[in-house]
């Protein structure tokens, strides 16, 4: 999969499975599909981050990105899809735990349908199916706290 | 020659290598390195020397150590990383700080060849109390900044807090 990813172009993108739902994320961003290594954790108080990985001799941090997108955390994951993180300091690899195997697609980029989403760039029409396309730097800034909170006030209103 | 050469390999590994402690709190683990570390003591061995430190704002310090005419505050490991409650057995005196560090218990001892800097993603408090993560024997571990037990604001309450609780007995003192 890391060949096809390098070799693809500008409207690439990588479809991956979290629970029984679908994102996308641009594949420029994407370095690889890693298999479900043991998670290391620790005390610490940043939001989102479950712990580290080691990948090729690098500690790379993971994210409990189902936490924000479906608004619990997935117990249940196959692999790491890694990707960089902007910083101001630079690009950091990033894992988010996947639910199943990944697909690389080419498809045009549409306006997002909930514009109020920071960490949703826009969608993907593959076939029937609408995939929201993941900000993955606005994604991993979000804070779950409030998230969650936004998630339970719209579903009341 | 032969020799000469081993002794400057063995020089090489010294100088990146680091020994450090290994110890654990609430079941997890954390290294130190050891030229932090002053001294180990159990805490019944402490018990007697020990005063009672009343400071709300700083709940993981709750007592103060009189060593070499210096007032070493006693921090509850587990209360500063926010890990469930246990019973420390062990203090850690730590060496050019003030500080003391209750631990539920000592490992081993490592040697570890390098240290990764703490991943930016980790943009919390574990950026003052860690120096970075090791690798040892298939776990990452937290190294442990010293300093980062207590911030120069903490010191200065609690400085202001024992000096309090001395005063009036001083003032005793003058009366008599």
């Amino acid at each position: 999969m890391i060949a096809e990813i390098q070799s693809a172009g500008a409207n690439t993108y990588v479809l991956l499975q979290l629970a029984s739902r679908r994102f996308a994320l641009r594949s420029a961003i994407v370095s690889e599909l890693a298999p479900p290594v043991r998670l290391h954790t620790f005390p610490h108080t940043s939001p989102l981050v479950s712990g580290v990985i080691v990948r090729r001799g690098r500690i790379v941090p993971v994210y409990d990105v189902a936490s924000i997108l479906l608004g619990r955390s997935s117990s249940v994951h196959r692999f790491y899809l890694i990707a960089r993180r902007n910083f101001p300091g630079g690009p950091e690899a990033s894992a988010i735990p996947v639910s199943g195997e990944c697909e690389l697609v080419t498809a045009e980029l549409q306006e997002a349908s909930d514009s109020s989403r920071p960490c949703i760039s826009g969608q993907l029409l593959i076939g029937d199916e609408s995939i929201e396309v993941l900000n993955f730097d606005a994604l991993l800034t979000s804070d779950p706290a409030v998230h969650n909170a936004s998630r339970r006030a719209e579903a009341q209103s | 020659m032969k020799i000469a050469a081993q002794e400057k390999g063995k020089t090489r590994r010294a100088r990146h290598s680091e020994q450090v402690i290994l110890f654990a709190v609430a079941n997890r683990m954390f290294a130190i390195a050891a030229a932090a570390v002053q001294e180990i003591r159990s805490t019944d061995s402490l018990a007697v020397s020990a005063n009672e430190i009343d400071h709300s704002e700083i709940l993981k310090v709750r007592h103060t150590l009189e060593r070499s005419h210096q007032t070493y505050y006693v921090v509850n490991a587990g209360a500063h990383f926010g890990l469930p409650v246990t019973r420390p057995t062990l203090v850690l005196i730590l060496r050019r700080l003030r500080v003391a560090v209750l631990v539920d218990r000592i490992e081993r001892m490592a040697e570890i060849v390098s240290i990764h800097a703490l991943p930016l993603a980790f943009a919390g408090e574990e950026r003052r109390w860690y120096r970075g993560l090791t690798y040892i024997d298939d776990h990452v571990i937290p190294v442990i900044q010293p300093s980062g037990f207590l911030t120069t604001d903490e010191f200065r309450c609690l400085d202001r807090a024992t000096n309090a609780i001395a005063a009036p007995h001083l003032a005793g003192a003058f009366q008599a």
